[in-house]
């Protein structure tokens, strides 16, 4: 028994996921619900394409007549009815399509018409769940064969995302800071939202909820060979220091003005130092960085810590 | 944290909250939708149509691997790749062995998440047909399959194969290549339904094989006592 899914099946999930979380932060700082920096409502829209589009490349390349018979590829749209492959290369081409053409518009100063971004977001929320219901249905795996899995993939996307697009919008339009206030409470209730269901999800596996199998899996995970990715990488780096990075920055923020917090203090030097507030929006930017580390590792220890229902050895 | 605006704080957990319940309204209603087909399938299946499929007679194997070789000579597998497999081992009461190849499952689990439909399922006898070549090699029926029958080697032709269950001898009225090669009349075939009322005859769930609840398998063994 030999099975074919390599690193790029793990790095395709996740781009799919952190390009829509992207454009998701974008949409939601576009509708003003991140506050008002210009760079946050750009950001995203023009990297979701892009990075969708890379991960979509990386797995053409991977099939096994990608590079021999491209032209089968076109009835990989043809099975609607049952698989869920089917339905994400649908979701994925109109994704990349949307948000390219979103992205193009907003490159030539066009207006952007509502309705366009409205149908962005709904496929940048469906090709989230893809990705995770592209393992959830595989009853065959029983750690994947679970339906919070898309739900987590969900909300790890949004997360990455989001730090995704925060750290480029710092890049591109330094020292005007977004608005780091609603931007990282948003941050603390994905992680502890993402905490929670790696907690259930991993829990009913461990506690023999979905078999044996999937208790060996997970074992792996929390214990086995993947255990130092996990706990390094996923919780502590990914999870725990943005957790508290985002705490104590908001405690700062929060004794400051509401709003442009960080650049209103580094203009007026009103309630955090200049210095203060420059380091900490390092900081903040290094944990943005970490959340996109742990977005990977997550789909890295799901895919492969997952273990098949038969093994091909008798008992 | 006590210092977070109270009201801020409930409009963006309302956010998150509700995007949570999209990704849960988008995730439950596909898992509800599969369980109830499943359910349907079940009820279906000891009705009218005819399911062809294997018979496996683990008393009376001696683990020569005829069927496996004779197969392997018929199919002219590819380099690294098996359609059927002997599998073998040493317990309290002696060696057993489990002959085994595509189950041609009433509910095969390939068939349903190949995106390009390169699996059939034939009308008049449930065969599970695979067309090769308009396979694209996404190896996905190789996760889906909680036998392991469809096998792929990226490195020869990248497309997925698997026991056809000899339709071409079949077609002619001859029997599977594996069956014939039997010398001890261990592996038969023939409508499942039958199969299913022999003496001593179970569904495949011994030896550690998964829950025949997966795809429903045209495969009766009757174990070693």
């Amino acid at each position: 028994m030999h099975l074919h899914w390599g690193w790029l099946i793990a790095i395709y999930l996740f781009l799919g996921g952190l390009g829509a979380g992207a454009y998701l932060t974008s949409y939601a700082a576009d509708r003003g619900w991140l506050g008002n920096s210009p760079a946050l409502r750009r950001a995203g829209y023009f990297m979701s394409g892009p990075i969708v589009a890379i991960g979509t490349l990386l797995l053409v390349f991977d099939l096994g007549q990608g590079l021999r018979k491209p032209w089968l590829l076109v009835r990989l749209v043809v099975n609607v009815k049952s698989s869920v492959m089917t339905w994400g290369v649908w979701i994925l081409a109109f994704f990349i399509v949307v948000s390219l053409l979103i992205a193009l518009l907003i490159w030539m100063k066009r207006e952007v018409p509502a309705i366009l971004t409205h149908v962005g977001a709904v496929l940048a929320l469906a090709t989230c769940a893809y990705t995770g219901l592209l393992l959830a249905v595989v009853e065959a795996f029983p750690l994947w064969n679970n339906y919070l899995l898309p739900v987590l993939f969900v909300v790890s996307a949004l997360s990455t995302g989001l730090s995704i697009t925060v750290l480029i919008s710092n890049i591109i339009d330094k020292g005007l800071a977004t608005d780091e206030v609603k931007t990282t409470k948003l941050h603390v209730y994905l992680v502890v939202l993402e905490v929670i269901l790696i907690g259930v999800i991993f829990g009913m596996a461990a506690m023999g909820a979905k078999g044996v199998v999937a208790a060996e899996s997970v074992a792996r995970i929390l214990t086995g060979e993947f255990a130092i990715w996990f706990w390094s990488c996923l919780i502590v780096l990914g999870l725990l220091v943005p957790f508290f990075v985002s705490v104590y920055a908001l405690n700062k923020l929060g004794s400051g003005h509401s709003g442009h917090a960080l650049s209103a203090a580094t203009g007026s030097g009103a309630s955090v130092a200049v210095g203060e507030a420059d380091s900490l929006l390092k900081v903040m930017l290094l944990s943005d960085a970490l959340v996109v580390l742990g977005g990977f590792v997550l789909r890295y220890v799901v895919v492969f810590a997952a273990l098949p229902i038969w093994n091909g050895t008798l008992m | 944290m006590s210092k977070l605006d109270v009201k801020l704080t409930r409009r963006t957990a309302l956010k998150v909250g509700a995007l949570t319940a999209a990704a849960v309204a988008v995730g439950v209603p596909v898992g509800s939708l599969k369980k109830s087909t499943v359910v349907k399938a079940a009820g279906t299946e000891s009705g009218e149509k005819k399911q062809l499929g294997f018979l496996y007679d683990q008393s009376k194997c001696i683990g020569c691997n005829a069927c496996a070789a004779a197969c392997k000579k018929t199919n002219n597998w590819e380099e690294g790749i098996e359609w059927r497999k002997v599998y073998s081992k040493n317990t309290d009461n002696g060696k057993v062995f489990l002959s085994m190849s595509c189950n041609h499952c009433a509910e095969p689990a390939c068939a349903s998440v190949c995106p390009v439909k390169a699996y059939t399922k034939r009308e008049k006898d449930g065969i599970v047909m695979h067309r090769s070549e308009i396979c694209v090699g996404c190896a996905y029926c190789l996760y889906a399959c909680p036998y392991h029958a469809p096998d792929f080697n990226k490195a020869a032709s990248g497309a997925v194969t698997k026991c056809s269950f000899c339709v071409e001898i079949q077609d002619q009225g001859g029997k599977p290549a594996c069956v014939s090669a039997c010398p001890v009349d261990a592996l038969n075939y023939g409508d499942v339904n039958e199969l299913r009322n022999r003496s001593g005859a179970v569904a495949p769930e011994v030896n550690g094989l998964p829950p025949a609840s997966i795809t429903n398998p045209s495969l009766v063994i009757i174990p070693k006592e």
